[in-house]
């Protein structure tokens, strides 16, 4: 079958049988190593990606369903060469040590202030539970996101 | 990668009535379940139901149909679910990952019939009817008699399941849903409880509902424990009764084993606190 679907703003057009898994795609026919498989089941969150603007591991995503909707993978995150907020925050902070769930964080971080622009601590660890990380202990990353928060907040009270 | 030999996905629901008729395909829908199962030794001809629109809530006069594919994020934030059927509402929001409730559906909870799926204990105290339909019939099964077993149900090889038809609780109708796990999110129950209690007009429990997941081989009712709440005051020391029953139903039906000297107490605790907080009305009054 043919798919069509959006992948970082962009309209593409694959041949496909349907079953192929999303990450397989992305990763071997379009290039966008930046989505890791980890588990493959579901657990851990490294193949993250945005499904019309909502988190859903890419592993457990086949691609006929994702036939006429919008994906956003790490590298459609920054406009140009100008990082994400969550993406600046997370090198700020030291938000990252061997860079394996990297992605996947900083995607569920940035649908969540998307979601929720100044989210409490319990509303993070909450939102971020599917994103495994081993190296950090997470203190880092909820002060990324948190940092995220303040400098998105103040961005959007100077354009008003 | 996943090995599935044939894949479809139809546009219309008589077009997957009329694949689902061979018998040879599996139902796809969050794939939350089923992918990491095709990984193994899973289905290799599946069914996708994406295309199919059966996401949908719809209200009638005396019931909710919830749609088979309705994801678990979706039951969290829809309107009617979380004012008519809090129940199904908490336990959705209570379901695994963000991810996974971004994708998991309602349908797929169901037929999956894990003992410890968190969706099924509310819904059984909602009178859930699944609804399951074929190419050439329909037919409406109560949540409680198609769960056969642990990961059994009486869904035939050609039946869709399509719908869930809810019944929203009379009024004043107090309820909770507990679920305990081994830490706050990404749990998988060790026990769950919805419990729902009427009361009448002077302060006493008219009747109960109470279903409790992952404690016995299928999650069910226990009417026992209803029976023992019925016509009784809400005290501390009823819902200790009702706790300690409970968890000589549990031994009785489910045998001693490894975990009993732990879930013993805690069932009998949980369900204690679980009528405590329902009775406090502090999960909210339906």
């Amino acid at each position: 079958m043919k798919l069509k679907f959006t992948v970082n703003r962009r309209a593409t057009t694959l041949e496909v049988t349907g079953a192929e898994r999303v990450i397989d795609l992305l990763r071997e026919r379009l290039g966008l190593v930046g989505t890791k498989e980890g588990c493959g089941k579901g657990e851990c969150g490294a193949c993250t990606v945005l499904l019309d603007g909502s988190p859903v591991c890419s592993c457990l995503l086949l691609s006929s369903q994702v036939a006429g909707r919008e994906i956003t993978t790490i590298e459609g995150l920054s406009e140009g060469e100008s990082l994400h907020p969550v993406q600046a925050a997370f090198a700020e902070t030291g938000a990252v040590q061997c860079g394996f769930c990297t992605p996947g964080l900083v995607l569920s971080s940035a649908a969540l202030l998307a979601d929720i622009p100044a989210p409490s601590r319990e509303q993070m660890k909450r939102a971020l539970a599917g994103n495994l990380c081993r190296c950090t202990g997470y203190q880092k990353i909820f002060e990324a996101v948190e940092l995220a928060s303040r400098n998105m907040r103040r961005e959007k009270r100077r354009r008003r | 990668m996943i090995d599935v030999t044939t894949y479809i996905r139809p546009g219309s629901l008589e077009e997957a009535l009329d694949v689902l008729a061979s018998g040879e395909f599996t139902p796809l829908a969050g794939g939350t379940d089923l992918i990491p199962h095709a990984r193994g030794r899973g289905p290799r001809k599946m069914l996708d139901l994406s295309g199919l629109s059966l996401d949908r809530v719809t209200r009638t006069a005396s019931s909710i149909e919830v749609g088979a594919c309705a994801t678990h994020s979706e039951l969290c934030r829809d309107a009617v679910v979380t004012k008519a059927l809090p129940l199904l509402s908490k336990a959705a929001a209570l379901v695994g990952t963000k991810q996974v409730r971004n994708r998991g559906t309602l349908g797929g909870n169901v037929v999956n019939a894990s003992p410890c799926a968190d969706t099924v204990p509310a819904l059984l105290n909602h009178d859930a009817v699944a609804v399951l339909v074929s190419k050439d019939a329909r037919r409406k099964v109560p949540v409680e008699a198609f769960i056969t077993g642990p990961y059994a149900t009486c869904i035939g090889p050609n039946e869709l399941l399509t719908s869930i038809v809810c019944e929203p609780l009379e009024k004043p109708t107090f309820v909770s849903f507990l679920k305990l796990g081994r830490r706050q999110a990404v749990n998988i129950s060790r026990m769950s409880l919805a419990v729902c209690l009427m009361m009448d007009g002077k302060g006493s429990i008219k009747g109960a509902r109470v279903s409790a997941g992952a404690v016995f081989p299928v999650a069910r009712r226990m009417r026992e424990v209803e029976r023992l709440l019925a016509g009784e005051s809400p005290s501390k020391r009823l819902f200790a009764e009702a706790g300690a029953l409970a968890a000589q139903l549990m031994v009785k039906e489910s045998g001693v084993r490894w975990s009993t000297p732990y879930k013993r107490p805690v069932l009998a605790a949980l369900l204690e606190r679980a009528l405590a907080e329902a009775a406090s009305g502090n999960f909210g009054e339906q």
